[in-house]
């Protein structure tokens, strides 16, 4: 039901929105159709009409006939998806696509924008996946305008692994490859890098190091009252002096009015309790990196707004001398998450491991998260554990992390449900451009080849399940209902 | 749901008579998904039982029904849906669909409802039962040399494999040396070494390449094979000395502890586990341990690029228990001593599966990959093309080692006569996602996460 209406929803907004497309695209194109009319005529003329320098087209992206997971929760079967420069403008049905619906009969020479349309043919397709943090996928360190190689195989086999944002250091940038096409586009360096800060990063290792940041957020809170009392008295008299800012801690300033996320690195319950206590004195949220006994404390955690950064297979006996409950758990994700605690997932290792070791590396961020459906965590936290949440821990959710209108059109076309271990990423998109087909790449193309690739075998693969896989008698005769149990819960 | 339905077929499976008076004994019992059969009739003042649970050696008989029964014996048929599997005296005594199949007066029905049933997991390489002084390197060949007498039973690890699905563990020397000793074949769930044990030696470690040369002279390749052709070939000469006094055509020999275990394997009582990987290398586990001197041997690690043997492997009717890497990459940098070139990423187990062999299974090195994840590497080996279709991941986790250990009379399938060794699953046991509900071994209960109250 409510599928159907966001459908008609959104079919109407198509429609409203049509004209106003139309026009805005049409404005400067009318010119030039005017002028070709004349043109036409004069064939010398038409030699020196200009074309359009590539780099200001508009770039259409447009994605058919595919189960779109927003990842805000819903899921549109066979929709349509179109990005303009790098921007989802449409999600939905029967969306018109420019040079398919309409504009058609303008020569791909005289056009001025360009359009690439790719057809799912009934595969799924999720928002890129945003890895909280990571090493070595983009080539990049210090300055990525000067260190970030575009060409990089780390790149690809991050695309490959449905990333399409990163953390790196401090920073969150994006897995942006160089597209080769004809006539060449430059490289947009600068569309790399989302966010140079995403994070003040808070110690709370030693004694010292909590008396230190004690004294910061004091000072900072000191401040900014002062500020607000300055802000006030200063309509009154014009001539009072804005309080100093002497010794007032940047992040910790940036932490308090609400701009920037501070991050712990903490696994121990009695930190874990520590850090939401000092949080909820001066009234911020804490994001907590490791966060192994969060389970233990969920409650308090929660009541903090804390959020968790974790490996659902950490692996840490508590001490035999505890009688309390203590050390890793698989179920740490379920225990926060349901005591309000927003969860972010991270494999053990955060870099690329050829060494033949396969599971625990950034390449297989779903894997780890399948450990914590394993210990009771649902599918859909679990996508928001690789998506929208990491993308909030680092300030970026308005640009990634879900399918949305206005939002980046980062995305990836996977061959079945996402966090089987089976399932392969077919097509990566970032910001609009195509920049990974696994059919054109060395690493997986050989492995369960798309039908249409000339990898595949020759015959069709009989679509049957496994011999003998069905029962005799179909009736099992014992009326429980049970006959669901194949795969029942494929989709959400 | 389930209880009540439980309830409705326990009637209707005309066991209502039984007069047994044992509950639940259990911690956790009250809350399981158990019926008995006579619970309405069993009074406060029943007579003190004996703490045996259903199914297990000397108590009643246990009756699981399940959604899903991943039978996987060596050839057949692989599963059945809504079955029924009977346990007795730690035996699995009967397998058929629940409609069909009835069960004895007396039994405890357990109905698992839409979770499946399969055996319990078997790794054929790890070193987590006990100590870990077993990788010395004080000599380069020492085959009398034995894990067994390291096992720590119900060691931490080893309940974490239990958590994991693995109820049986070849418990190995490590590959420092080139022929490093005896392993163990040993049930993780074991409350004592002798109650665990299942067989002694388990194996034969030999490791033909890569750890034994960083050994103390960093011995190479071609002495390697040298040393386990010479100790071999001498091994099997004492075999064939003892055999012809057992035939009374020879003297009694006299009694050296070092070629003891390749009498047995003379007498293919037991097998040869060869850290072996890299093409050239496997090629040499084949050619020389399998074909030359007709030993009983598998391939174990198998990898980088050691799957170009498979053919061969096939040919020569000789298993890959794959291992703990699962890929072989192009561009691995740290491993070019391998020769690999691969140009592409490639499964390891689909590598041998594509050249025809059947007979592939996994293995974790644990606690490289830690015990309980064995099912990952089913899971990974699926993921890089190793075909699932006919529930070969799950084979490869059972059966598969199971045979290949010698041990397909006792273990690696759901058939009458075997072990109840069982695990109650989710689902796939290849997807991470899938948990482990309960773990039996010789049809005792020795993993239920309720009563542990820690999953894995």
């Amino acid at each position: 039901m409510r599928l159907l209406m966001n459908t008609r929803n959104l079919g109407l907004t198509c429609l409203l929105l049509w004209p106003f497309m139309a026009l805005g695209a049409a404005a400067p194109l009318g010119l030039a159709l005017g002028d070709d009319d004349e043109k036409g005529k004069e064939e010398e003329e038409e030699k020196e009409s200009e074309p359009i320098p590539e780099e200001d087209k508009d770039a259409y992206f447009a994605l058919l006939n595919a189960d779109i997971y927003t990842g805000t929760g819903t899921l549109l079967r066979g929709a349509g998806l179109l990005s303009k420069n790098g921007k989802i403008v449409e999600i939905g049905y029967e969306i018109l696509i420019p040079g398919r619906d309409y504009y058609a009969d303008i020569e791909e020479d005289e056009r001025d924008f360009r359009v690439e349309i790719l057809d799912a043919g009934g595969m799924r397709v999720y928002p890129g996946l945003v890895a909280i943090s990571s090493s070595g996928l983009t080539g990049a360190s210090g300055d990525f305008r000067d260190s970030i190689d575009p060409f990089s195989s780390n790149m690809i086999l991050g695309l490959a692994a449905g990333i399409t944002s990163t953390g790196q250091g401090r920073a969150a940038v994006k897995l942006k490859r160089y597209i080769s096409q004809d006539p060449p586009l430059a490289y947009d360096f600068d569309g790399v890098v989302l966010s140079s800060k995403t994070y003040a990063s808070m110690s709370w290792s030693s004694s010292s190091a909590k008396r230190t940041l004690r004294e910061k957020f004091t000072r900072a809170a000191e401040y900014l009252r002062e500020y607000h009392q300055w802000q006030i008295d200063v309509k009154k008299d014009k001539e009072l002096k804005e309080p100093k800012k002497s010794g007032v801690d940047g992040s910790t300033l940036e932490v308090l009015k609400g701009e920037l996320l501070p991050r712990f690195r903490a696994d121990e319950r009695l930190d874990l309790l520590g850090i939401a206590r000092f949080a909820q004195e001066f009234g911020f949220r804490p994001v907590i990196d490791g966060c192994r006994e969060g389970w233990t404390v969920a409650d308090e955690l929660g009541r903090a707004g804390a959020m968790a950064i974790l490996t659902a297979r950490d692996r840490r006996d508590k001490g035999e001398e505890l009688r309390r409950e203590g050390g890793s758990s698989i179920e740490n994700a379920t225990l926060l998450s349901a005591a309000g605690v927003q969860v972010a997932i991270v494999p053990s290792s955060k870099g690329i491991s050829l060494s033949g070791i396969v599971g625990r590396d950034i390449m297989h961020l779903t894997v780890e998260v399948d450990f914590a459906i394993r210990g009771g965590l649902s599918e859909r936290l679990a996508l928001d554990s690789i998506t929208r949440v990491p993308a909030r821990m680092m300030g970026i959710s308005h640009r990634v992390g879900t399918l949305e209108v206005g939002k980046d059109c980062d995305l990836i076309v996977t061959d079945g449900d996402l966090l089987h271990y089976e399932t392969f990423v077919q097509y990566a998109v970032v910001d609009g451009d195509l920049v990974y087909d696994k059919q054109d790449e060395l690493y997986y193309a050989h492995i369960r080849p798309r039908p249409e690739s000339s990898l595949a075998p020759e015959e069709t693969l009989d679509a049957g399940e496994n011999e003998g896989s069905q029962d005799e008698d179909e009736d099992d005769g014992d009326g429980d209902g049970d006959e669901d149990e194949e795969k029942e819960d494929d989709e959400e | 749901m389930a209880h009540t339905s439980n309830m409705r077929r326990t009637g209707s499976a005309l066991i209502a008579l039984s007069l047994t008076l044992v509950l639940p004994l259990w911690a956790g019992g009250a809350e399981s998904k158990l019926t008995s059969a006579a619970s309405a009739a069993s009074p406060a003042s029943a007579a003190p039982a004996p703490l045996l649970q259903p199914g297990e050696q000397g108590g009643r008989g246990l009756a699981i029904r399940a959604a899903k029964v991943l039978s996987v014996p060596l050839k057949g048929r692989q599963f059945l849906d809504n079955a029924v599997v009977l346990i007795k005296d730690g035996k699995i005594e009967a397998l058929g669909p629940a409609n069909s199949t009835p069960i004895p007066a007396g039994y405890e029905v357990l109905d698992v409802g839409d979770n499946w049933l399969m055996p319990g997991m078997i790794d054929l390489h790890s070193h987590i039962a006990g100590t870990f002084d077993i990788n010395d390197t004080v000599y380069l060949t020492n085959p009398g040399c034995r894990a067994s007498v390291a096992v720590r039973p119900g060691n931490s690890r080893l309940k974490m494999g239990l958590a994991g699905g693995v109820t049986t563990i070849l418990f190995i020397p490590g590959s420092g040396s080139n022929i490093g000793g005896q392993g163990v074949l040993y049930k993780t769930g074991a409350a004592d070494y002798e109650a665990g044990l299942v067989r002694d030696p388990g194996s034969m470690k030999l490791a033909q390449a890569g750890n034994p040369e960083r050994y103390l002279f960093r011995v190479g390749r071609s002495f390697m094979n040298w040393n386990t052709r010479n100790t071999l070939q001498r091994g099997v000469a004492y075999a064939k000395r003892w055999e012809a006094f057992e035939n009374g055509e020879a003297a009694q020999p006299q009694r050296d502890i070092q070629f003891e275990v390749v009498r047995l394997l003379y007498n293919k009582e037991t097998q040869i586990s060869t850290h072996t990987q890299i093409y050239q290398v496997v090629n040499m586990t084949l050619t020389m341990v399998a074909k030359e001197l007709g030993l009983p041997v598998y391939i174990d690690h198998g990898t980088f690029d050691g799957w170009r043997a498979g053919a061969r492997a096939k040919e020569l009717g000789v298993s890959a228990i794959i291992g703990p890497r699962a890929i072989d990459p192009p561009s691995s940098r740290n491993f070019r001593f391998s020769g690999s070139l691969s140009a592409r990423i490639q499964g390891c187990a689909a590598g041998y599966q594509e050249a025809g062999l059947e007979m592939v299974g996994f293995n974790t090195d644990a606690p490289v990959i830690p015990q309980e994840t064995l099912q990952l590497q089913a899971g990974m080996g699926g993921r890089y093309g190793f075909r699932c279709d006919e529930l070969q991941a799950v084979r490869g986790l059972t059966i598969v080692p199971a045979v290949t250990a010698g041990l397909g009379h006792r273990l690696g399938s759901i058939e009458p006569g075997k072990d109840a060794d069982l695990l109650v699953v989710t689902g796939d046991p290849a997807d991470p996602r899938t948990s482990v509900e309960a773990v039996y071994t010789d049809g005792e209960k020795v993993y239920d996460p309720r009563v542990e109250r820690r999953r894995w």
